[in-house]
C-alpha cells in the first residue's frame, strides 16, 4: 500500500492516462481510484473498518460492458479491507476470504460504480457507462491535464469510436458534424484532399485561418505541403483508425498555452496506446463502392437532343438568319446524329477498401499498441486515386516505480493521382459541364478522339479521356513521426517530463503533360518533378508541480513551467524538362526528356522558442482557477519584434457540488466556467518581414547572375493577436442523461496583417502591416444524451448547433469597399456579398431586370442603371452543426449521422459559361433549359437565351447553399455470447454495412452544384463528391 | 533528499533549455536572398544588382516591349491588326485610362528599376575603375529611366518646363522607407536630375571598360553616356549641349555606320551584342536562358511570332526604293491583305532573341546634324543628316535643305531610322505638333486618327494606385 499512498499524490497521474482510453493498468487504475475525486453518488468514502464474524467464501465472477464484452482493468474492492484486485484480460475475478455480506467496489473510470453485497460465491455484473464524470474525466490541451470538475476550458472532443472505420482519407472529413464550432467543407471529392477547417470562424484575412495541429504533443506542418498537386493533404498519412481522440481546444483558456499560434484554435490528436493484459489481436476489414454525388437536378448537364434545342435557340434570338443558324448547327455536328454524355465518360463507380490490424498489450511494465494499416480508394472521377499505407507502434515502459519512458512511431506513405482543378481545360469535372454532347470521345475505330480542329472534336477544351489516361500528376507522401518521452516523477510533487519529437515528411510529385493533346503540345511533352523535404523537430521540458492541502479534500494547487523549442526545415529541389520520345508513350521519367527547362533548389525554414507557465488551483472540485503565459520568439519576425507574451485566465464554479444545488431537482449538475486572454497567429511567410534581395534566374542578365531588391518586408510586422472571452455551462439534466453544454464567446481580433498599397515610387506596390481588427462571436450548444432506454433499446444522441458572427472592426484608411463580390467594411462581415440586385425576368420580352437599388422600388433591364447593393447575405453559413445518433438493440446497432450548414449564399464563378447564351457553345445547367423564357407573358427567374445576353455578375449567379447532409448511416450486429466464438478465442466479432453521403436536402430549387464549396462561397468546379457503400468486418482475438 | 532532487531537476531543465537555443537559433536567412542591407558588399555582388536592373529595363512591361512599342504605335508608324490576339488593344484606339494596368505598370516598373539604381548608387565600396564604371552605369540607367518617365507621363520641356515632372526618388527604398510620398518635381528640375547623374556617370566611367563585365553593347559604355546625355539635351531643347555632347560621341567613340548593303543587312540579322562599336551604342540582352517569349517586342512585330502590330502605308511610302531600311519592312499578308510587317527583329524564330536596340551612332548622328540647324550652321547640319541619309540610300542625291525645312528633313530622317525603335513619338512630342495615325481601314482593329496638341492622352495618366496611396501627386489632367 506504500506504493499506492504515494502515488496518491502524484499529479502526473492526469497526464499520463488518460480516462477515455479505458483501460489503464491495474495498480494505477487502484491509485486513481484511491484518488479520484469521487463522482456524485459514488461511494466517495470507504466504511471504517469493522469487526465481524460472518463466515468467509471465496467470490469470484466476471464483469463486463453493456455490449456483453468482458472488462479487463476492473478494479474490485472489498470495502472497508484492504483487499482489492484487478480484473484479468477475460474480466474475471477471484478473492478468496470475504466475510458474506461484505460490499463488493466495483470501479472503473468511466463507468458507474457499482456495489454488490456478497451473498454467494458467485458475483457476476455489468458496468454501465458513466455519462456524467465530471469528477474523474480528463481533459488535456498538451501542456496540462486536469479533471473536468477543474477544468475552465472549452474543449470539445471526437473518440475512436467515431474515428475508427470511416471511408475516409482525412480526420477533417469525420468531424464534420460532431464539433460544435468547427468547420470542415470538403470542396473536392479527391481522395486526399487539403481540407479548411475553421474553429469559432474565420481568424485572419491574410494569414492562414486553418487551426494548429497537434499529433501526440508534436505541432505539425499541416495544410498542403507540396507544390504541384491542385490539392494535396499532409495530414492524409493519419490512420483515423489509430486515433485514440481528438479534442479540439477553442477559447483562450485553451490555446493561450499555443501562444503565438493558437488563435485559430487547435486540434490535439492522441494516437492510441497499449493497455495491460493479454495481447489483443484486432483486424478490421472494410470494403465497397462508391458513387459520385450527382449535382442537384437544376445542374445536370443537357443531353444531346435538349443541347441542341438551344444552341439554334441562342441563334436564332442572337438575330442569326436560318440560314447561319443551319451552317453552325452542321458545323456543331447537331445533325450528324453522333453524341455522347460526358457526365457519364468522366464519372465511373469507384472503389475502395481498407484493413487495419492492431496488436494491443503488454505487462505493468510494459505497453504497447501497434498497428498496419492500407487504404485504397478509386475514385469517382476519371484518373483519381488514392493510396495508404500506415503503422503505427506506441511503447510505454516504466524504467523505475518513478519514471516512465514513451516512444511512439506513425509510419505513413501515401500515392495519390490528382486531375487538374477548377476552370481548367484538363479537369474532368469542368469538361463534363461543359462539352457539347456532340464533341465525340471517340473516333469512328474506338480510339479516343484527340483532333483539335473541327466543332465536332477538342480546338478548345481538351478531351478528358485522353487527359486522364496520358497525362499524369502524382504524389507520393512519406511521413514519419516519432517521440519519446520521458517522465521523472523527481518526488511525489514534482514531476519532470522531457519530450522530443521528429516529423520527416518528403513529397515527391511528378507531372506528365503528353505531347498529343493538352498542356504539352508545344514543348512536345513535358515533366516536372518537385521534390520537398520538411524536417520538423521539437523540444520541450517541463516541471510539474502540486501540492495538496492538508485537511481538506480536493483542495490542492499545481504549477507547470516549461521551455520549448522547435525547428522546421524544407528543402525544395524541383527540375522541368521538355520533348518526350514520340511514340513510347510509357516513358514519362523526366530524365527522357531532349530539353531542360529548368532547375531550383532552395530551403524554407521558421523556429520558435517558447517559455511557458501554468498555475491552477482547485477547492473542493468547487472552485477552480488556472492561469497560463507564454512568450513565444519566432523567426518570423524582425528581431525587434521577435518576441510575444500570451496570457490567459479561466475560473469555473461546480455550482452542483453545493449544498443548496441539491434542493433543486431539475438539474442534476451544473458547472459554470469562463475565461480570457490573448493568443496570437504567426502563420505568414517563413520571410515575409525581411527586406529582401535575392536572386533568380528571371533577374540573370547577358549570362551574370542578377541580383534584384524584390521584397519590401517590414520589419515592424508583429504577430495577429486574439483576445478571446469564453463563457460557458455544462448542465446535466435526469441524472446526467442529458447533457447540454452552451458556450458564449467574443473573439477580438487585432493586428491583422493586410496589404497596404503604397506609392510605387518606392518601387513596390504594398507593403504588409498590422492593421486590421475584427470579432468573432457567437453561441455553440451541444445536446447529448440517451434519449431512450426502454430494456434492450437504447437511442444515443448527439445534437450540436454554433452560430457565428464576423464584424470588421477596423480597416486601413482608404480601403475600398469592393472587395470581388464581397463588401468590405467596418461593422459587416468580411464575406458579405456586395452587387447588383437580379429582380426577375420580364415577362414581355424575356429580358433580364434588376433592381435600381436596395429598396426594390424599381427595376431596369438596363443593368449599368443598377446600384450595387450590401446584401444580407453571407458565403459562411451562420448556422452549422451535427445530429448524431446511435440506436441499438441488443446486438444491433444503427448510426445516422447529419451534418448541417445554414444560412449563407454560394456563387458559382463559372456559372455564366453554363447558362449564358452568348457562351451558346458550352453545355448549360439543366435549369435554365427547363425555365427559360420563352414565350410573352411567361413568367419565370430564367432570362431569353439569347447569344445577346447582359453576363454581368448580380444576385442572379447566386445561390442559397442551405444544406443537410446525411453524412453516414451504419447498422452493425455484434455477435454475443456465441459460443463457437468463444472457443476460437475471438472477444468481439462485429459485422456492418456502411453508407456515407446517402442524402443531402437542399433549398434552393435553382441550386446547380453541390452547396459544399469553398469558405468565400465559390464554386470551382472541383471534382464532385462521392457516396460510399461499404461492408466491413471488426474481429477481435 | 527532496531539496537535492529540486535542484537536480531546475539544473536539467535550465540545461536543457541552454543545449536547444543559442542566441541564433531564431536567426533564419532565406536561402535565395539576403536581407537588401547586406546585399551589396563587393564589387562582385554590385555587378549582380546592376544586371538584375538591366533585367527589370528588358521586361515587356518596359523596354522588352510595351515602353519601345508605344512609341511608334501612340505616334504614325504602326498600328494593331484586325486580326489580333488582344494585346494592347486599348493603346492602338488611345483610350488608355488611369487604372490601364500597362500604364500603371509603366510607372511602376521603371520606379522598380530606379530603386535598384538607387540602391547601387547608396553603396559605399572603395573608388576603383571597377565601380566606377558600375556606378557609373547606375547613374545612367537612373538618368534613361527618369528621360522615359518624364517624356511618358509629364509635358514636353520644350513646352513647358515649369509643368508638373515625375517624382525624383534618389535613395532606395531601404533608406528612404516603404512610406514615402513624394509630390512630382518640375519637369526641368528632373532633366537637372538626369543631366547631372549623366555628367557623374561620364566623370566614374573609366575609358575601357573594366573586366568586370563584358565590353559589348549590352552594357552602357562611356560614349554611350554621352549618347544619352545628346539625346536629354536634345529632348530639353538645349541645342548647344545636344551638339557638343553628340560631337564628343562622333568624334570620341568610335562607332561607325554599316558602310555597304551586305554590312547593314548582317546588321540587322544579328542577335548578338556588339563589340565592333558598329551602330549599336547600346541594346538590351536578350538570349535564348532570359527573353521575353511570346510577350517580347520582336515577337509583336515579327510575321512568325503574333505579327499584331503592322506599318502603316504612310510610313511604308517614306522610304524610296533604293533605301536599304526599306528591307526592314516586310511586304506581306495577313488575313487575306496586303500590310507590312516590321522586319527589324528577325530572330523569333530561334532560341535567341535579338537585343533591344537603345542607343544607336545614326540617332546620334542625327542629334548632332538637328542641333546645328537649329543653331543655325546649317553646313554641318548638312554634312550629318546626308553621312546618314546617303549611306542608308546610296543613290540618294544629297539633301540641300534651309531653314525650318531642313530641320523637317532631320525629324524626318530619324522617323525613317529610328522607326519601330520606340522614339518617334518623343520626336512629335517635343516639336509639339498635331500629326496624324494614318487610318488603315478594315485592316485596323480601330483608328484614332488626328492627335491634337490639346489631346491630353499626349501623355500617360498617373496610376489610380499612386493617386489613391500618394496624395501628394497632382493627377494628369483629362483622365
Amino acid at each position: 500500500m506504500n506504493y499506492i499512498e504515494k502515488g496518491a499524490n502524484v499529479l502526473f497521474r492526469a497526464n499520463t492516462y488518460r480516462l477515455r482510453l479505458p483501460v489503464l493498468s491495474g495498480m494505477v487504475a487502484l491509485c486513481t481510484a484511491m484518488i479520484s475525486p469521487g463522482a456524485r453518488g459514488a461511494t466517495a468514502a470507504i466504511p471504517a473498518s469493522h469487526q465481524t464474524t460472518a463466515p468467509l467464501l471465496s467470490v469470484g465472477g466476471t464483469v463486463t460492458d453493456s455490449t456483453g464484452a468482458p472488462m479487463p482493468g476492473v478494479v474490485v474492492r472489498v470495502a472497508g479491507t484492504s483487499q482489492a484486485m484487478v480484473t484479468d484480460d477475460k474480466g474475471r475475478f477471484q478473492f478468496s476470504n470475504v466475510q458474506e455480506g461484505a460490499v463488493l467496489v466495483f470501479r472503473m473510470i468511466g463507468y458507474v460504480t457499482q456495489e454488490v453485497k456478497v451473498t454467494g460465491s458467485q458475483v457476476n455484473i455489468t458496468l454501465q457507462r458513466d455519462v456524467h464524470t465530471l469528477g474523474e474525466v480528463v481533459v488535456s490541451d498538451g501542456y496540462r491535464t486536469t479533471t473536468v470538475a477543474a477544468n475552465t476550458s472549452s474543449i470539445s472532443s471526437v473518440g475512436a469510436e467515431v474515428m475508427e472505420n470511416k471511408p475516409f482519407t482525412t480526420f477533417a472529413q469525420t468531424l464534420q458534424g460532431h464539433i460544435a464550432g468547427l468547420t470542415a467543407p470538403l470542396t473536392s471529392g479527391q481522395p486526399g484532399a487539403a481540407v479548411d477547417i475553421r474553429i469559432r470562424g474565420l481568424g485572419s484575412l491574410s494569414l492562414s485561418s486553418n487551426p494548429l495541429i497537434v499529433i501526440d504533443g508534436m505541432i505539425v506542418n499541416a495544410d498542403k505541403l507540396g507544390y504541384n498537386m491542385t490539392t494535396a493533404n499532409a495530414l492524409a498519412g493519419l490512420n483515423q483508425n489509430d486515433i485514440e481522440s481528438i479534442d479540439v481546444l477553442k477559447d483562450a483558456a485553451a490555446t493561450a498555452l499555443y501562444g503565438s499560434r493558437g488563435s485559430t484554435g487547435v486540434i490535439i490528436i492522441t494516437t492510441k496506446r497499449g493497455k495491460a493484459g493479454k495481447t489483443q489481436i484486432r483486424v478490421d476489414a472494410e470494403a465497397g463502392v462508391s458513387g459520385q454525388m450527382d449535382p442537384p437536378d437544376a445542374g445536370m448537364p443537357l443531353n444531346a437532343a435538349q443541347y441542341a434545342e438551344m444552341f439554334r435557340e441562342a441563334l436564332v434570338n442572337g438575330g442569326y438568319t436560318p440560314a447561319q443558324v443551319n451552317t453552325l448547327a452542321e458545323s456543331y455536328g447537331l445533325n450528324s446524329g453522333k453524341s455522347n454524355d460526358w457526365y457519364s465518360l468522366v464519372t465511373r463507380t469507384g472503389k475502395q477498401q481498407q484493413y487495419n490490424v492492431s496488436l494491443n498489450g503488454g505487462t505493468e511494465k510494459t505497453k504497447f499498441f501497434g498497428s498496419a494499416g492500407y487504404f485504397d480508394q478509386d475514385a469517382t472521377t476519371i484518373g483519381s486515386d488514392f493510396k495508404r499505407i500506415s503503422g503505427l507502434l506506441n511503447v510505454d515502459h516504466h524504467i523505475n516505480q518513478r519514471m516512465q519512458l514513451s516512444v511512439g512511431v506513425n509510419a505513413s506513405n501515401v500515392g495519390q493521382n490528382t486531375p487538374y482543378s477548377a476552370q481548367f481545360s484538363g479537369n474532368p469535372t469542368w469538361a463534363a459541364r461543359v462539352l457539347r454532347p456532340f464533341q465525340l470521345a471517340y473516333n469512328e475505330d474506338g480510339a479516343i478522339n484527340t483532333s483539335k480542329t473541327g466543332d465536332t472534336n477538342f480546338p478548345g477544351i481538351y478531351n478528358p479521356l485522353w487527359i486522364a489516361k496520358y497525362d499524369n500528376k502524382y504524389m507520393s507522401q512519406t511521413r514519419m513521426l516519432g517521440n519519446v518521452k520521458l517522465k521523472w516523477n523527481i518526488w511525489d510533487k514534482l514531476t519532470y517530463t522531457a519530450y522530443f519529437s521528429a516529423d520527416y515528411n518528403t513529397i515527391e510529385e511528378t507531372t506528365f503533360l503528353n505531347a498529343t493533346m493538352g498542356d504539352g503540345v508545344s514543348l512536345k511533352g513535358r515533366s516536372r518533378n518537385y521534390y520537398t523535404r520538411y524536417f520538423n523537430w521539437l523540444t520541450r521540458n517541463q516541471l510539474d508541480y502540486r501540492y495538496d492541502f492538508k485537511g481538506v479534500d480536493n483542495f490542492y494547487a499545481t504549477a507547470a513551467v516549461g521551455y520549448e523549442a522547435q525547428k522546421s526545415k524544407e528543402y525544395l529541389l524541383a527540375a522541368d524538362g521538355g520533348g518526350f520520345p514520340s511514340a513510347h508513350t510509357s516513358l514519362t521519367a523526366l530524365s527522357n526528356a531532349a530539353t531542360p527547362l529548368g532547375a531550383y533548389g532552395q530551403y524554407s525554414n521558421y523556429a520558435f522558442v517558447s517559455l511557458y507557465a501554468t498555475a491552477g488551483v482547485n477547492y473542493r472540485n468547487k472552485y477552480a482557477i488556472n492561469g497560463s503565459f507564454r512568450r513565444d520568439g519566432s523567426s518570423r519576425f524582425a528581431s525587434n519584434n521577435r518576441y510575444a507574451s500570451f496570457y490567459a485566465i479561466g475560473g469555473t464554479w461546480n455550482v452542483h457540488q453545493e449544498d443548496f444545488f441539491r434542493h433543486q431537482h431539475v438539474l442534476s449538475s451544473l458547472k459554470l466556467r469562463s475565461s480570457y486572454g490573448t493568443t496570437g497567429n504567426a502563420s505568414l511567410g517563413n520571410y515575409a518581414w525581411v527586406p529582401q534581395a535575392g536572386y533568380s534566374t528571371a533577374y540573370s542578365y547577358a549570362g551574370y547572375n542578377g541580383q534584384q531588391y524584390y521584397s519590401i518586408g517590414n520589419i515592424d510586422l508583429r504577430w495577429e493577436t486574439a483576445r478571446k472571452f469564453d463563457a460557458g455551462a455544462d448542465i446535466g439534466f435526469a441524472g446526467d442523461r442529458f447533457m447540454l453544454t452552451v458556450d458564449y464567446y467574443h473573439n477580438n481580433i487585432d493586428g491583422l496583417i493586410r496589404s497596404v498599397p503604397t506609392s510605387l515610387t518606392t518601387g513596390f506596390t504594398a507593403v504588409s502591416q498590422n492593421v486590421g481588427a475584427m470579432v468573432n462571436k457567437g453561441w455553440e450548444f451541444t445536446l447529448k444524451g440517451d434519449v431512450l432506454r426502454i430494456k434492450d433499446f437504447t437511442w444515443n444522441s448527439n445534437f450540436n448547433l454554433a452560430m457565428n458572427r464576423n464584424r470588421m472592426t477596423s480597416l486601413p484608411e482608404g480601403t475600398g469597399v469592393q472587395n470581388g463580390n464581397f463588401y468590405l467594411k467596418e461593422g459587416h462581415s468580411f464575406y458579405t456579398f456586395y452587387m447588383k440586385e437580379f429582380a426577375g425576368v420580364d415577362p414581355q420580352n424575356g429580358a433580364p431586370l434588376y433592381y435600381t437599388d436596395g429598396t426594390h422600388a424599381a427595376a431596369t433591364d438596363k443593368i449599368a442603371d443598377a446600384k450595387y447593393v450590401v446584401l444580407d447575405r453571407e458565403s459562411v453559413p451562420r448556422y452549422t452543426g451535427g445530429f448524431n445518433n446511435v440506436f441499438s438493440y441488443k446486438g444491433l446497432s444503427l448510426g445516422v449521422d447529419f451534418a448541417y450548414n445554414l444560412d449563407y449564399w454560394v456563387l458559382a464563378n463559372a456559372d455564366l459559361y453554363l447558362t449564358s447564351g452568348t457562351y451558346y457553345t458550352h453545355n448549360k445547367y439543366r435549369y435554365i433549359y427547363e425555365n427559360r423564357w420563352t414565350t410573352p407573358g411567361q413568367v419565370t427567374d430564367v432570362p431569353k437565351f439569347s447569344t445577346q445576353t447582359d453576363n454581368s455578375v448580380s444576385t442572379y449567379r447566386l445561390y442559397k447553399g442551405d444544406h443537410i447532409r446525411m453524412k453516414n448511416v451504419t447498422l452493425g450486429y455484434n455477435f454475443r455470447n456465441i459460443g463457437l466464438l468463444k472457443k476460437w478465442g475471438v472477444s468481439r466479432l462485429n459485422v456492418y454495412g456502411r453508407a456515407t453521403n446517402l442524402l443531402t436536402f437542399t433549398f434552393d430549387k435553382r441550386l446547380p452544384f453541390d452547396p459544399e464549396v469553398t469558405y468565400s462561397g465559390a464554386d470551382n468546379q472541383d471534382m464532385l463528391q462521392y457516396k460510399t457503400f461499404t461492408v466491413g468486418i471488426n474481429v477481435a482475438l | 533528499m527532496k531539496r537535492r532532487q529540486a535542484y537536480i531537476s531546475i539544473l536539467l531543465l535550465s540545461a536543457a533549455m541552454a543545449a536547444s537555443c543559442g542566441k541564433n537559433f531564431l536567426e533564419e536567412e532565406p536561402s535565395t536572398a539576403v536581407s537588401v542591407n547586406g546585399a551589396i558588399l563587393t564589387e562582385g555582388d554590385m555587378m549582380e544588382a546592376l544586371a538584375g536592373t538591366y533585367r527589370i529595363m528588358n521586361g515587356y512591361f518596359l523596354y522588352g516591349r510595351n515602353a519601345l512599342l508605344w512609341g511608334d504605335l501612340l505616334a504614325d508608324n504602326v498600328y494593331t491588326s484586325s486580326s489580333n490576339s488582344g494585346r494592347l488593344l486599348p493603346w492602338n484606339s488611345y483610350m488608355y485610362v488611369a487604372g490601364n494596368a500597362e500604364a500603371t505598370q509603366l510607372w511602376g516598373q521603371h520606379y522598380y528599376a530606379i530603386l535598384q539604381a538607387n540602391r547601387i548608387l547608396a553603396v559605399n565600396l572603395p573608388e576603383t575603375a571597377t565601380t566606377g564604371q558600375l556606378k557609373g552605369e547606375a547613374y545612367a540607367l537612373r538618368a534613361f529611366l527618369y528621360l522615359n518617365l518624364v517624356n511618358w507621363y509629364a509635358k514636353p520641356h520644350t513646352v513647358n518646363p515649369a509643368a508638373d515632372g515625375v517624382p525624383l526618388v534618389t535613395v532606395p527604398t531601404s533608406i528612404g522607407g516603404a512610406f514615402i510620398k513624394p509630390a512630382r518635381g518640375t519637369v526641368a528640375q528632373v532633366y537637372d536630375q538626369i543631366i547631372s547623374d549623366l555628367d557623374k556617370a561620364f566623370d566614374l566611367m573609366p575609358a575601357t571598360t573594366p573586366a568586370i563585365h563584358a565590353g559589348n553593347t549590352n552594357f552602357l559604355s562611356k560614349y554611350a553616356v554621352k549618347a544619352l546625355q545628346a539625346r536629354a539635351y536634345l529632348y530639353k531643347g538645349d541645342y548647344e549641349n545636344a551638339r557638343d555632347a553628340a560631337l564628343l560621341v562622333v568624334q570620341n567613340g568610335g562607332y561607325t555606320l554599316a558602310s555597304t548593303a551586305a554590312a547593314f543587312t548582317s546588321y540587322w540579322a544579328s542577335n548578338a551584342a556588339r563589340t565592333d562599336k558598329l551602330e549599336t551604342i547600346f541594346e538590351l540582352n536578350n538570349s535564348a536562358a532570359a527573353n521575353n517569349g511570346v510577350e517580347g517586342l520582336d515577337y509583336m512585330y515579327s510575321r512568325t511570332g503574333l505579327g499584331d502590330m503592322l506599318v502603316t502605308d504612310d510610313t511604308y511610302a517614306l522610304y524610296t526604293a533604293t533605301d536599304r531600311r526599306r528591307d526592314l519592312i516586310f511586304d506581306g499578308t495577313r488575313g487575306g491583305q496586303q500590310v507590312y510587317y516590321v522586319n527589324k527583329y528577325q530572330n523569333t524564330g530561334v532560341a535567341d532573341r535579338d537585343e533591344i536596340k537603345l542607343l544607336r551612332y545614326a540617332e546620334v548622328l542625327l542629334t548632332l546634324a538637328e542641333s546645328y540647324a537649329r543653331l543655325e550652321d546649317e553646313t554641318n547640319a548638312l554634312i550629318y543628316l546626308n553621312m546618314v541619309a546617303q549611306n542608308r540610300d546610296p543613290q540618294l542625291v544629297a539633301y540641300a535643305f534651309t531653314g525650318p525645312a531642313l530641320v523637317d528633313a532631320i525629324i524626318r530622317e530619324r522617323r525613317k531610322e529610328l522607326a519601330f525603335e520606340g522614339l518617334r513619338f518623343f520626336d512629335l512630342a517635343r516639336t509639339n505638333v498635331d500629326f496624324t495615325r494614318q487610318n488603315m481601314g478594315a485592316k485596323a482593329y480601330s483608328s484614332y486618327v488626328d492627335v491634337k496638341t490639346t489631346d491630353f492622352r499626349r501623355i500617360l495618366p498617373i496610376p489610380e494606385v499612386e493617386l489613391s496611396a500618394n496624395p501628394s501627386i497632382v493627377p494628369n489632367p483629362g483622365y
